[in-house]
């Protein structure tokens, strides 16, 4: 991995909700490195579109405190101001979000919401210039016929041509770090295909690095240059893709892969007992040790820390090489 | 383009009916109300003959329905009736007084807009601040207290202890700085409770679509604040808060005729208060008929700028 363009260390988020004080980030660990693309996996509620809001600094009203840090490219993230924040967005990050059905503004067309990006990222652009760019962006990102697209609303448009939308806008500011938060969940399959297969297309021309977030191994392995699972608010276990798919170094992994459905299989579908942690709970020993099948008593005396156990790799188990040999 | 006139043809239908259904209520009040027309408007004095002459001119001999026939079949050709007391055109009475209406509603409304968007605005950006919470207390403070006592205090303070604007009347017809001047307590006394009410309606609306997908994006860009709230929220934020005023406006109307009275400004609030203290009936009749069409009209423009606004409800567009 060459170096890194995003350094996570320890980060920490609460929440207030009903069922009292949450914790949802663990003290996560995670680097995104230059030029890569990074896949985040995890069942719901693991805490990635959370890990999406923080590298934002676009956190959902009920967030009590975030610790730790976000360092990118020297600045930490999380120690910036308000302004200074507002400045990162749209210029060094951009995000494709989960439903693309919501994501545009109804009232305005396809074409404004380009142009207001662009002349905000290129102040010096001209109106003109900005729609010129604008309609030659919606070329790139697959989008038939740009001019008349550009007049468009979003309600006129399906699915996967608004997701191609946003993306367009994403790659129109020339992002470092492209955030995708689950952009294909809300996408039906053919639709999913098609989008994976753009990102993939895009990254020849795109020079920064992408988080891309889903709960689809499946997906990850067809795009991503490196992978981390995520549970219960902590990366578990992180490395090079094909690496970590051919041997899984926690068992969380393991049992994800499980449960994916291969060629030839028949029969029932296979499903991890048990349910994550909820996060209001305090959690003494392993995040995992609840549903991990070879649970022992080392298990329980505290959270394992992501250590290395290969080139490029970390995993957080103690038994790691025990159980998965 | 067929669509949106079959909408406004539909429209004009509907505008007929409640037309027809508020004359008829109007009809069936004046039939209810006590006091003798003949007695009222011509006085004590007058003759049994007189009297009775005088009724059958007013054709209040005739039953009610038979009188809501004859003023609606008028009404169709344009013609509103006659006003005994003056001899003068019913539609020539409303008319002298309905500028003076429309300019103190209008810059009531004008008013309330002006003010009341952009603090609603500043209250919805600045949730739980102490400006947010000192303009939500005098907001409700303000749509508490009747339009009238506004009226009055700001005739006491401004006309009379610091005598810096003319106290009673609508001014001279043609003489804009009088007018203009007689205009603005009235218009403030009017539109003070409304700048609290848009205010609030603003914010309540601004805040449900801040928090909708579609600003997380515009903020995921960095676009400024300025932009993502006034362009890219206000306009999510008018269609609620419109569709409330349109309903408003009848309250406005109302209101419209407490403050003409403190004031003692002409208007369609005073001619119609004039009307049912003297029972004459035919300016009653006019004066209410047209409040009614304003109010239906103010919808109407209301529910066509929806499609202006959004274009989802403009229906024709070609799917692509």
């Amino acid at each position: 991995m060459s170096a890194a363009l995003v350094e996570i260390r320890g980060l920490s988020v609460h929440a207030r909700t009903e069922a009292g004080e949450a914790h949802i980030l663990r003290g996560l660990d995670l680097t995104i490195g230059r030029g890569r693309i990074l896949g985040i996996v995890g069942e719901s509620g693991s805490g990635k579109s959370t890990l999406a809001s923080c590298l934002l600094r676009l956190l959902p009203a009920n967030i009590s405190r975030v610790e730790g840090s976000i360092v990118m490219d020297g600045t930490d993230l999380l120690r910036l101001g308000p302004a200074a924040m507002a400045e990162w967005r749209g210029r060094r990050i951009a995000a494709i979000f989960q439903d693309p059905m919501t994501a545009l503004n109804p009232l305005f067309t396809v074409g404004t919401h380009l142009v207001d990006v662009l002349r905000r990222r290129f102040p010096d652009l001209s109106r003109g210039a900005a729609l010129a760019r604008a309609e030659a962006m919606l070329e790139t990102v697959g989008i038939p016929d740009p001019p008349s697209r550009l007049d468009a609303y979003p309600h006129q448009l399906s699915g996967g041509m608004r997701q191609r939308v946003v993306i367009a806008m994403a790659l129109s500011v020339q992002p470092d770090l492209l955030l995708a938060d689950e952009p294909t969940t809300a996408l039906d399959a053919t639709i999913e295909a098609q989008i994976v297969d753009l990102l993939g297309r895009i990254r020849r021309d795109f020079a920064g690095s992408m988080a891309f977030i889903s709960h689809h191994l499946g997906l990850v392995a067809e795009l991503c240059d490196d992978l981390c699972v995520m549970y219960g608010g902590l990366v578990v276990e992180s490395g090079p893709t094909e690496a970590v798919l051919a041997r899984p170094r926690h068992p969380y992994t393991r049992a994800l892969l499980d449960c994916e459905i291969s060629e030839g299989d028949t029969g029932r579908l296979v499903t991890i007992p048990g349910e994550v942690p909820p996060v209001t709970a305090d959690v003494e020993g392993c995040i995992f040790a609840t549903r991990c099948p070879h649970v022992a008593p080392a298990c329980l005396a505290g959270q394992p820390p992501l250590a290395s156990v290969g080139p490029e790799r970390r995993a957080a188990c103690v038994r790691s090489f025990e159980i998965l040999p | 383009m067929r669509g949106a006139l079959r909408y406004v043809g539909a429209r004009f239908v509907t505008t007929a009916l409640v037309v027809l259904g508020a004359m008829l209520l109007l009809f069936a009040l004046t039939a209810l109300v006590p006091g003798d027309p003949a007695t009222a408007l011509i006085g004590p004095q007058a003759t049994p003959e007189y009297a009775r002459r005088f009724i059958v001119e007013m054709g209040l001999d005739q039953p009610w329905w038979r009188r809501l026939f004859t003023f609606l079949s008028r009404l169709l050709v344009g013609d509103l009736g006659t006003d005994v007391l003056s001899g003068r055109p019913v539609i020539q009475v409303v008319g002298a007084v309905l500028p003076y209406t429309f300019a103190l509603t209008g810059a009531s409304i004008g008013l309330a807009l002006l003010l009341g968007v952009p603090l609603g605005c500043y209250a919805a950006t600045h949730r739980g601040s102490t400006a947010d919470g000192l303009l939500a207390f005098s907001s409700v403070t303000l749509i508490a207290i009747p339009s009238f006592v506004i009226a009055i205090f700001l005739l006491l303070l401004f006309s009379i202890y610091l005598d810096w604007l003319p106290v009673l009347g609508g001014g001279e017809p043609g003489n804009w700085v009088d007018g203009g001047k007689r205009l603005i307590l009235p218009t403030v006394a009017l539109g003070v409770g409304w700048i609290g009410f848009v205010a609030r309606l603003v914010r309540t609306s601004m805040l449900e679509v801040l928090g909708e997908n579609h600003i997380r994006t515009s903020r995921a860009y960095g676009l400024p604040d300025r932009l993502v709230v006034y362009k890219y929220a206000l306009r999510n934020a008018c269609i609620p808060t419109l569709a409330v005023l349109g309903v408003g406006i009848g309250r406005l109307l109302g209101g419209a005729v407490l403050v003409e009275i403190v004031f003692a400004r002409p208007g369609l609030g005073r001619l119609i208060y004039d009307a049912i203290s003297t029972r004459n009936f035919a300016v009653l009749q006019g004066a209410v008929l047209v409040v009614v069409v304003a109010f239906v009209l103010t919808n109407l423009l209301v529910d066509l700028s929806y499609s202006v606004i959004d274009p989802r409800i403009r229906r024709q567009d070609p799917v692509r």
